[in-house]
C-alpha cells in the first residue's frame, strides 16, 4: 500500500509542471466504441505505437499498459481476464466490432491473439450489453483495423531474439492511395520457453509454444458515399502445457482461428450505415499426452450479420440502431452437434442539448433458438463542469448468454440454464489539461443467476444459475507530458482498486485482486527511448474460503530503443522482469525469471 | 546465534538422557500422530498441493501435517493412503510417486517413484512387499499395472500388466483382489493376483465401474459397482457383488441408480445412494429399502469405523472440505470436523 502511495506521489510532482502539448489525440471513432455515444463511459484508446514497437501477446499488453488483471497459467499460457471483478467470460473481445469471444467457453484467451498490426485498441470499462450484446459486463475491448485513404507505401520488418530460445518475426506492408487500402500482417512466435522456476531447481520443460497469424485489411472506396471493407485473419497456437510446482506435465492445446468479415460502408447527408458479414471459426485439440494421437476437441462456426444504422435528426439530436443476427454450431469430443441462432436489436438516443451537456438513452432485446434473452437497458451522460473539468455517469442493466458448454456440454450441461444479468452504476470525474489528465471512477455492479459449475454427483459437475455477485470499486489514471528542450518526458500511472464478493458467502472471488496498479515512465531524446514499466499486482485468493493466496508482487520492465537512418531502423533492448522477482499469477505456476529480448525494427 | 547453537545441543543432550532412562518403559509415544485418524486431502486438482489432516483422540485437528514436519509440499492429487508396519505410504497422483513416512511422527523417508510410478492409485502390502495400483496414462486403456515395490528399497521390481482402471484393492491372504473401476472410462472387473508368483490368477466379471471392496467377518468379500452413469451412453445400474471362492453373485439396484463408498462396521455394510446412507447386513439376501435417517448428504468418502461413521464432503471443491462423526448406536452426529481441500478418504491408525 506504501508503494501504491508512492506512485501517486511521484504523479503528483510531474503533475507540477504543465504546457501546451495535446495528450489526448482527437480520434475520430464511427463505430460503437466512439466517445459521442459512450458520453458517461471511460474509453481508453492504445495507439498504434504502443501496440506496435515490439511483438507480444495481446494479453502482455492489456496487462502492461492498459492495469487489466489477467489469471496466467505460467508465460504464454492459458490467460483469461478479470475486469472489474467480474469472470473470465464477462469482458467482450471484439475484433472490427464483431464479438470474437469463443461460442464454447465464452472466454478468450489473450495469449492466444496477438497485439500486433492493429492500428488501435479500444478498452471500454462498464456495462455495454446495449452496444455490444451479451457478455459485456465488466467491460469490452475492440481491437480495431483503421482503414484511410491516403497515398502511402510503406513496408515494416521486425526481427527478435530473446530469452528461452525465443525468435519472432513480423512483416507488415500497407499500400493505399484514394481509392484503395491493403494491408498484409505476418507473424510468427516460436520459443522453448524452458525458464527455471526460481528458488527449485525445476525447469518449466514442458512449455515450449510456437505460433503464427496472418491478416490482410482491404479497403475500396467506391464513391463518397460508399465503401467497402474485407478483414481477414487466421492464427495458429501450438502450445505444450506448463508444469506445476507439483505436477509434471505433458500435454499440449492447439488453437485455431480464422476470421473473415465484409462491412458495407454507406454515408448519406443525415445518415451513416454499416451492413457487417462476418464468418468466425475457432477450434481447440487438446492432448493429455503430447506424443499420443489421441486428443479431445471442440470447434464451432459462427455467421454473424450485423446492420448498424446512425441517423442525424438535428446537430443536437441523433437515433443510433442496429440489428444482428448470429447463428452458429458447435461440435466436439463433449458436444454433439448443436447450433443456435439469436437474434437481437438495440437502439440508442443521443442527445446534446447545451454545448456542456450530452447524454444517450438505449435498449436492446434479443430472442433466440434456445433461451430467453432479457430486456435491458441504458442511460448514460457526460457534464461539462468547468473547463477541463468533467464528470459521467451511466447506469446499465447487462446480460450473458450461457454458452454452448454450459448448455451441451455431456456430462453435466444444462439446457434450462438462464441467462445471467446484472445491473451496473457508473460515477466519474476526469481533468483534462493540455498535458495532463485525470480520472476517477467509482462503480458498482450488481450479478444475479451467474452460471456455476458445481458438483453434481462425485463423478461430473454441472452449471446452474446461482451465485450472486457484488463488485464494486476505484479506479484511477494520471498521464502528464513534460518537454524540456529535447527531452521528453511522458508518465501514466494507473490503479485498480476492486471488491468482488459472492453475497451467500460474503467473501472476495478467488483470482480477483484487491489492488493492481501500473506506472509507465518514457523518457525520449532524439533518437533514443527509454520506457520504464512498473506493475503491482496485489494477492489474489485461490480458495472460496479466502484461506488461501498467491502473493503480490511488483514487476519492473525496461525498454530502451534508438532510432538510426530518419527512424527507419529502431533497434530496441528489452528486459522483463528486473529485479529477477520470482512470481505467480496462479498458484504453484511459476512466471519467468529475468530475461531479455533484442529486436530490430526496419520501416522502408 | 552460537548461543542458540548451544541451548540446542544441551536441549538434545537432555532429550537424548531422558530417552535412554526412560528406554525400559513401554509407554513411550511413538510421535504427534500415534493415536487418532489420519484424514487424506486432494487438494485442488491443478494447481496446488494434497496435505493430511490428523484428528487425535481429544478431537483436536492438525492441518497439512505432512508439510508442517518435513517444509515440502505431498504434492498433487494426494489420492490415498495406506498403513503398513511403521510405515504410511501415500499415494500422490498428479505427481506420480508415493511418499513413504514415519506412520507416527510423518517423518519422511523415502519416495518411490520413476518411470514405473504412473497415475498412482492405492497402495496395500503383504509382509515386505507393496502393491500400487497406476492408471499408466489415463487416456491409455492398455498400459494400465499393478506395481511390486520392494519395501526394504522402496523400488519397483515387477509391473503386472492388468485391464482399464485398476483402484482399490484388498489383501485376502496371499491374494490381492483388484477392482478394475475404469479410471476415466468404465471396466467391470475385479482380478485376482497371486502374491507367490506376482501374476492375475483370475479375472472375475462384476457390475459396471466396481468402485469399492471390502471383506466381512465371514470371509466374503463385497464389490460395489456403482454401473455406467448416464453420460457414458449406456446407463447400467449398480449392483453389490459378492464374491466367495472367487464365485460371484450380484444384487441388482433397479434402473439409474448408482451407488458409491461400501464400507463396513461389524456385520453391517453401508453405501450412499443419491445423498442417502443405506446399511444392510451381510446376511441379508435383497438390498434394502429405506435409508438409515439421520445420515443423509452429499459425501466424497464413507469410511465405519468401531461403530462409527465418518463422512466426508468436499463442499465446492475450491475450499476447504469437512467431515462428518456419526455414532452409528443411534446414527446421531458427534463431530463435524474442518479438513483440506477435497478430503478423499479417512486413515485409522
Amino acid at each position: 500500500m506504501k508503494y501504491i502511495i508512492g506512485f501517486f506521489f511521484i504523479g503528483a510532482i510531474t503533475f507540477a509542471q504543465t504546457d501546451t502539448i495535446h495528450l489526448l489525440d482527437e480520434v475520430k471513432l464511427y463505430g460503437n466504441f466512439s466517445p459521442q455515444i459512450n458520453s458517461g463511459y471511460q474509453v481508453q484508446i492504445l495507439s498504434d505505437s504502443i501496440i506496435n514497437n515490439h511483438q507480444q501477446s495481446l494479453g502482455n499488453l492489456l496487462q502492461n499498459q492498459a492495469n487489466l488483471y489477467f489469471k496466467q497459467n505460467g508465460n504464454r499460457m492459458v490467460s483469461s481476464i478479470s475486469l472489474r471483478g467480474s469472470g473470465a467470460s464477462h469482458t467482450g473481445v471484439y475484433w472490427n466490432g464483431i464479438a470474437i469471444n469463443s461460442s464454447l467457453d465464452g472466454q478468450t484467451d489473450f495469449n492466444t491473439f496477438s497485439a500486433n498490426g492493429y492500428n488501435q485498441i479500444e478498452i471500454r470499462k462498464g456495462g455495454g450489453g446495449i452496444l455490444f450484446g451479451s457478455g459485456a459486463v465488466g467491460g469490452a475491448i475492440n481491437l480495431r483495423d483503421k482503414i484511410i485513404f491516403k497515398d502511402k507505401f510503406q513496408t515494416q520488418i521486425n526481427l527478435g531474439l530473446a530469452s528461452y530460445d525465443t525468435q519472432k518475426g513480423l512483416v507488415r506492408s500497407q499500400y493505399s492511395n484514394q481509392k484503395i487500402y491493403a494491408k498484409i500482417v505476418v507473424e510468427g512466435n516460436k520459443s522453448a520457453n524452458d525458464y527455471p522456476y526460481l528458488g527449485t531447481d525445476i525447469v518449466n520443460e514442458n512449455g515450449a509454444f510456437k505460433n503464427y497469424h496472418i491478416k490482410s485489411v482491404l479497403g475500396y472506396k467506391i464513391n463518397q458515399n460508399n465503401q467497402l471493407q474485407f478483414f481477414a485473419t487466421l492464427s495458429d497456437n501450438d502450445r505444450n502445457l506448463s508444469r506445476t510446482l507439483t505436477s509434471p506435465s505433458n500435454s499440449k492445446l492447439t488453437n485455431w482461428q480464422n476470421r473473415v468479415l465484409l462491412n458495407w460502408k454507406n454515408f448519406g447527408q443525415a445518415y451513416n450505415s454499416s451492413l457487417k458479414v462476418a464468418y468466425l471459426d475457432e477450434e481447440y485439440n487438446y492432448y493429455s499426452n503430447k506424443e499420443s494421437s489421441d486428443y479431445t476437441f471442440g470447434k464451432s462456426k459462427n455467421i454473424i450479420l450485423k446492420y448498424d444504422f446512425k441517423y442525424f435528426i438535428s446537430s443536437h439530436i441523433s437515433l443510433h440502431s442496429g440489428i444482428e443476427n448470429k447463428y452458429s454450431t458447435a461440435n466436439g469430443s463433449s458436444l454433439l452437434d448443436k447450433y443456435r441462432n439469436d437474434f437481437e436489436a438495440y437502439a440508442l438516443l443521443h442527445q446534446n442539448p447545451i454545448e456542456k451537456l450530452q447524454y444517450n438513452i438505449s435498449v436492446r432485446k434479443g430472442f433466440s433458438s434456445v433461451y430467453k434473452i432479457p430486456l435491458i437497458y441504458a442511460a448514460d451522460l457526460k457534464y461539462q463542469l468547468s473547463s477541463g473539468l468533467n464528470i459521467k455517469a451511466n447506469f446499465s442493466t447487462n446480460y450473458r448468454l450461457p454458452t454452448y458448454n454450459d448448455l451441451f456440454w455431456n456430462p453435466g450441461g444444462n439446457p434450462d440454464l438462464l441467462a445471467e444479468n446484472s445491473k451496473s452504476g457508473e460515477l466519474g470525474l476526469g481533468y483534462y489539461q493540455n498535458k495532463l489528465s485525470i480520472n476517477l471512477t467509482s462503480y458498482i455492479t450488481k450479478s444475479k443467476n451467474l452460471i456455476q459449475w458445481r458438483p453434481e454427483t462425485p463423478t461430473y459437475w454441472k452449471p446452474i444459475n446461482i451465485q450472486d455477485v457484488m463488485s464494486y470499486g476505484l479506479e484511477f489514471e494520471f498521464k502528464t507530458q513534460q518537454n524540456f528542450g529535447k527531452h521528453m518526458l511522458e508518465l501514466q500511472s494507473q490503479y485498480a482498486y476492486t471488491v468482488s464478493k459472492d453475497n451467500v458467502l460474503d467473501k472476495q472471488l478467488i483470482y480477483v485482486p484487491y489492488h493492481k496498479a501500473t506506472a509507465s515512465l518514457n523518457y525520449t531524446y532524439k533518437d533514443f527511448t527509454v520506457n520504464f514499466n512498473e506493475q503491482y499486482n496485489g494477492k489474489v485468493f485461490t480458495t472460496t474460503s479466502n484461506t488461501q493466496t498467491v502473493n503480490a508482487y511488483w514487476l519492473t520492465n525496461l525498454e530502451i530503443y534508438k532510432s538510426f537512418l530518419k527512424q527507419q531502423l529502431t533497434v530496441g533492448v528489452l528486459v522483463n522482469n528486473l529485479f529477477n522477482t520470482a512470481y505467480q499469477s496462479v498458484s504453484y505456476r511459476p512466471m519467468p525469471n529475468r530475461n531479455f529480448e533484442f529486436n530490430i525494427n526496419y520501416k522502408f | 546465534m552460537k548461543q542458540f547453537k548451544l541451548l540446542t545441543v544441551l536441549f538434545l543432550v537432555a532429550v537424548l538422557t531422558y530417552s535412554c532412562a526412560e528406554d525400559d518403559s513401554p509407554q513411550l509415544p511413538k510421535g504427534d500422530y500415534e493415536k487418532g485418524y489420519f484424514i487424506t486431502n486432494e487438494g485442488p486438482f491443478q494447481n496446488g498441493s494434497g496435505t493430511i489432516s490428523f484428528v487425535d483422540e481429544t478431537g483436536n485437528v492438525a492441518q497439512s501435517i505432512f508439510k508442517s514436519v518435513n517444509h515440502k509440499d505431498l504434492g498433487s492429487v494426494v489420492q490415498s493412503m495406506a498403513l503398513h508396519d511403521d510405515f504410511a505410504y501415500i499415494v500422490v497422483n498428479n505427481s506420480h510417486k508415493v511418499e513413504v513416512a514415519n506412520r507416527y511422527t510423518m517423518k519422511s523417508i523415502a519416495t518411490i517413484e520413476g518411470d514405473d510410478i504412473k497415475n498412482p492409485r492405492h497402495f496395500v502390502a503383504i509382509g515386505n512387499t507393496g502393491y500400487i495400483s497406476n492408471w499408466g496414462d489415463a487416456g491409455d486403456a492398455t498400459d494400465d499395472y499393478i506395481a511390486v515395490v520392494d519395501l526394504a528399497t522402496n523400488t519397483v521390481t515387477k509391473k503386472i500388466p492388468v485391464g482399464e482402471g485398476p483402484e482399490d484393492m484388498l489383501v485376502d491372504g496371499n491374494k490381492i483382489y483388484v477392482n478394475l473401476q475404469g479410471g476415466w472410462s468404465q471396466n467391470n472387473k475385479v482380478v485376482v493376483i497371486d502374491t507367490s508368483s506376482n501374476t492375475v490368477a483370475s479375472t472375475l466379471e462384476v457390475g459396471d465401474v466396481p468402485n469399492s471392496i471390502i471383506k466381512d467377518a465371514s470371509g466374503t468379500i463385497w464389490v460395489l459397482c456403482g454401473g455406467k452413469p448416464s453420460f457414458s451412453g449406456t446407463e447400467t445400474n449398480g449392483k453389490l457383488a459378492q464374491i466367495e471362492n472367487e464365485t460371484v453373485t450380484m444384487l441388482d439396484f433397479g434402473t439409474a441408480k448408482h451407488p458409491n463408498h461400501l464400507t463396513l462396521d461389524g456385520s453391517n455394510l453401508y453405501y450412499d445412494l443419491n445423498g442417502k446412507v443405506f446399511a444392510m447386513s451381510t446376511t441379508a439376501t435383497e438390498l434394502p429399502t429405506a435409508e438409515v435417517s439421520g445420515l443423509d448428504g452429499s459425501y466424497y468418502s464413507l469410511k465405519a469405523n468401531d461403530g462409527k461413521l465418518y463422512a466426508t464432503n468436499a463442499g465446492d471443491f475450491q475450499s476447504e472440505g469437512s467431515l462428518k462423526v456419526y455414532d452409528l448406536s443411534d446414527n446421531s452426529l458427534k463431530e463435524t470436523v474442518v479438513t483440506g481441500l477435497i478430503p478423499g478418504s479417512v486413515v485409522f491408525q
